[in-house]
């Protein structure tokens, strides 16, 4: 039955790779442009970095007194570089910290220390110089008042530690709280946010994924059925001796193999592009997934397979019956271009909250939606639901099934000769008679 | 001798147009057979009905013997359909493309490479068969296409305009190609077309179709004897009442 499928994929593969517009926006773009991205954040953080380790700031101490004396030795002691400009005037101090290369000006007022040491609220003048903005000015920026902020902090503990001998820190911070959560009905020594974290990580990837790769395979399978089409191959390909069902069999699998590829290069892409934050953000290390049953289990993954494989089928029968009906390849992506909402609108709910959460009416709604069940299968290892990937994938594949056989029965008759519709406001179109 | 295509009474209705109306003609194996006739006369959609693109509304088409509606899967083995305005796949070369086609009728290898080399040599693109088809001029591209309907020798050739976009050299090329598969390899062709002259000098039979409906039919000789016309082209202008 299936006598040449080899010969249509391996045709069909070639023509989308060999298609430039496709190779540009589906493989070339996300290799290099996210990299490119990732390099240029990974560069400027860098340059943020390094203009922490060197933040210099110019003093114009006015008070003279201990208390302020300390501040500046605080900041020496955190390598904070200090210019003592103690005999200028406001105005050339200002023209002075502009000009040089100085991260800002403090202005130590009369009576700081003293008003301190008398229990009584102290002024201090903080300025940061505005060069143009960036990451590393506003960084520079931020380090200089949270290590103000800790000389602050300094201050109360001697503060209070002279009125409680026995521990300030028990007065500052009377409660001991040890947060921890609890998985599956076991109670885990691990904080909730870093749980959370990985589970964000986890629901905002992998939707996005799957999104993309249905989207591209939406796409393709459209494309090939319209160039066809557009290039004028098509009787000649329904004329060869070849079951119909067979060119649509290698028509799926063509572009399922290009939309693998183009997902990977965009999950590369991405990778690298995220990982270039990751490098300067130190990650949550130290929690062992598996050890609190979080971890996939290979059910969950061959769940998460079985319900990607057969939305990824019904998805591209889905846009091969509807781009049956397009003239040229630009009409059969905007006829599939609407069907991507039915993808972006279970992402965005994936990614927010929890379909059981949401009003009896949409939860209906999204369930019903085929795409977000791979979606759901995703989140299966964290939830242990096993039951509803199950139920999921045998609701797809009927509904694969179905659109399958609409997409057969299409290729079969003569509609996928005569079957068109005009783009302008989609009125149907009268058939062209052939001579 | 039996027939190689037997249409009887056709009828193929679009909407509220009446394409065909009892369209009726007979083929004889070995013969070419010519369809002629004005813009929307109705030689597209008979070709594409014989070639099993189209079913017919009413009536009935045999090719080599079956029923274009019951037997369309075992006549598309048997037959070779060269659409006017075909295309070929723009990013494969003309030796890919070939050899993309020639698969579909012949398993063996060497016979695969042998067909394409015929083909090769019917389309005169030599070297250029290396280049991606979307670096063919017009001409070309309907050479490499006539090379693909005629490589792999099919019972009954369906030529739609065949040397549509050719310039003189080349379709007198083409021409004496179709004449040699016929005789040598015994095809039988079908063809439509506009130029009266390449009918004449290439078909036994010709028929004339207008709305339609077969007007006249016979050989191009029997023809002009019979409306006493010095060619087809009067021929035809005299059966549809023009002159």
């Amino acid at each position: 039955m299936f006598k040449g499928l080899f010969n249509v994929i391996v045709k069909e593969v070639k023509e989308l790779v060999r298609d430039p517009t496709l190779l540009l926006g589906m493989i070339i773009v996300p290799l290099i442009i996210f990299p490119l991205m990732g390099f240029a954040v990974q560069t400027s953080m860098k340059a943020a970095e390094e203009s922490m380790g060197n933040i210099s700031i110019a003093v114009m101490d006015l008070d003279k007194g201990t208390v302020a004396e300390n501040l500046t030795n605080f900041l020496t002691a955190w390598n904070v570089a200090i210019v003592k400009i103690d005999d200028l005037n406001f105005t050339e101090a200002v023209n002075y910290v502009q000009q040089s290369n100085l991260t800002g000006l403090i202005v130590i007022p009369l009576n700081f220390s003293n008003n301190i040491t008398e229990g009584l609220k102290a002024e201090l003048d903080v300025y940061t110089v505005f060069r143009g903005g960036g990451i590393a000015e506003s960084t520079s920026s931020s380090m200089i008042s949270t290590l103000l902020k800790s000389f602050e902090e300094s201050l109360v503990v001697r503060k209070v530690g002279e009125k409680f001998p026995e521990g300030p820190e028990n007065v500052l911070n009377p409660i001991d709280m040890s947060e921890k959560s609890i998985v599956k009905g076991k109670s885990v020594n691990i904080h909730p946010n870093v749980l959370f974290g990985l589970m964000m990580s986890q629901s905002m990837g992998m939707p996005i994924g799957i999104m993309m790769l249905l989207i591209f395979a939406m796409q393709l399978a459209a494309t090939s059925v319209a160039s066809e089409k557009e290039e004028k191959t098509l009787e000649t390909l329904l004329t060869l001796p070849i079951n119909r069902l067979t060119i649509l069999a290698g028509k799926l699998t063509g572009s399922i193999i290009v939309a693998v590829v183009g997902a990977i290069a965009y999950i590369v892409g991405f990778t690298y592009y995220m990982g270039s934050f990751m490098g300067i953000i130190p990650a949550e290390t130290g929690v062992d997934l598996g050890a609190i049953g979080l971890a996939p289990t290979l059910l969950s993954y061959l769940l998460l397979g079985a319900s990607l494989f057969v939305s990824l089928i019904s998805a591209l029968a889905l846009a091969i019956s509807i781009s049956v009906f397009a003239e040229d390849v630009k009409g059969a992506q905007a006829l599939v271009g609407p069907l991507s909402m039915l993808l972006i609108f279970p992402m965005i709910f994936m990614m927010f909250s929890d379909i059981y959460s949401l009003p009896f009416p949409l939860m209906i709604v999204l369930l019903a939606i085929p795409f977000t069940h791979p979606m759901l299968a995703s989140k299966v290892a964290f939830t242990g639901d096993y039951l509803t990937a199950v139920m999921g994938i045998v609701y797809v594949s009927i509904f694969t099934l179905a659109v399958l056989y609409i997409a057969a029965r299409l290729f079969g008759t003569e509609k996928i000769l005569t079957a068109k519709l005009k783009f302008k406001g989609l009125r149907r179109r009268k058939r062209k008679p052939t001579e | 001798m039996s027939l190689a295509i037997e249409a009887t009474d056709v009828v193929k209705v679009f909407g509220s147009i009446h394409a065909l109306d009892g369209l009726s003609f007979t083929v004889k194996h070995g013969e070419i057979f010519g369809l002629i006739g004005p813009n929307g006369a109705g030689k597209t959609t008979a070709l594409r009905i014989v070639s099993t693109l189209l079913k017919p509304t009413s009536g009935s088409v045999k090719v080599l013997g079956r029923d274009v509606v019951d037997d369309a899967s075992e006549i598309r083995g048997l037959i070779s359909y060269l659409p006017e305005e075909a295309g070929a796949y723009k990013n494969l070369s003309g030796y890919e493309y070939l050899e993309f086609m020639a698969k579909f009728t012949i398993e063996d290898k060497e016979m695969i490479r042998e067909t394409v080399e015929v083909a090769a040599k019917i389309s005169g693109l030599e070297e250029r068969l290396k280049d991606k088809v979307k670096t063919y001029s017009k001409g070309m591209k309907r050479r490499l296409l006539v090379a693909r309907a005629l490589m792999t020798k099919p019972k009954l050739a369906l030529l739609d305009e065949p040397t549509s976009g050719l310039d003189v050299l080349h379709s007198v090329h083409v021409r004496g190609i179709i004449q040699q598969y016929v005789e040598k390899e015994g095809v039988t062709v079908l063809l439509s077309s506009h130029n009266m002259l390449e009918v004449e000098h290439l078909c036994g039979k010709v028929a004339l179709i207008n709305k339609g409906k077969i007007v006249a039919e016979g050989s191009p000789v029997e023809l002009k004897k019979k409306v006493n016309a010095s060619n087809l082209e009067e021929v035809f202008a005299k059966v549809v009442g023009f002159v």
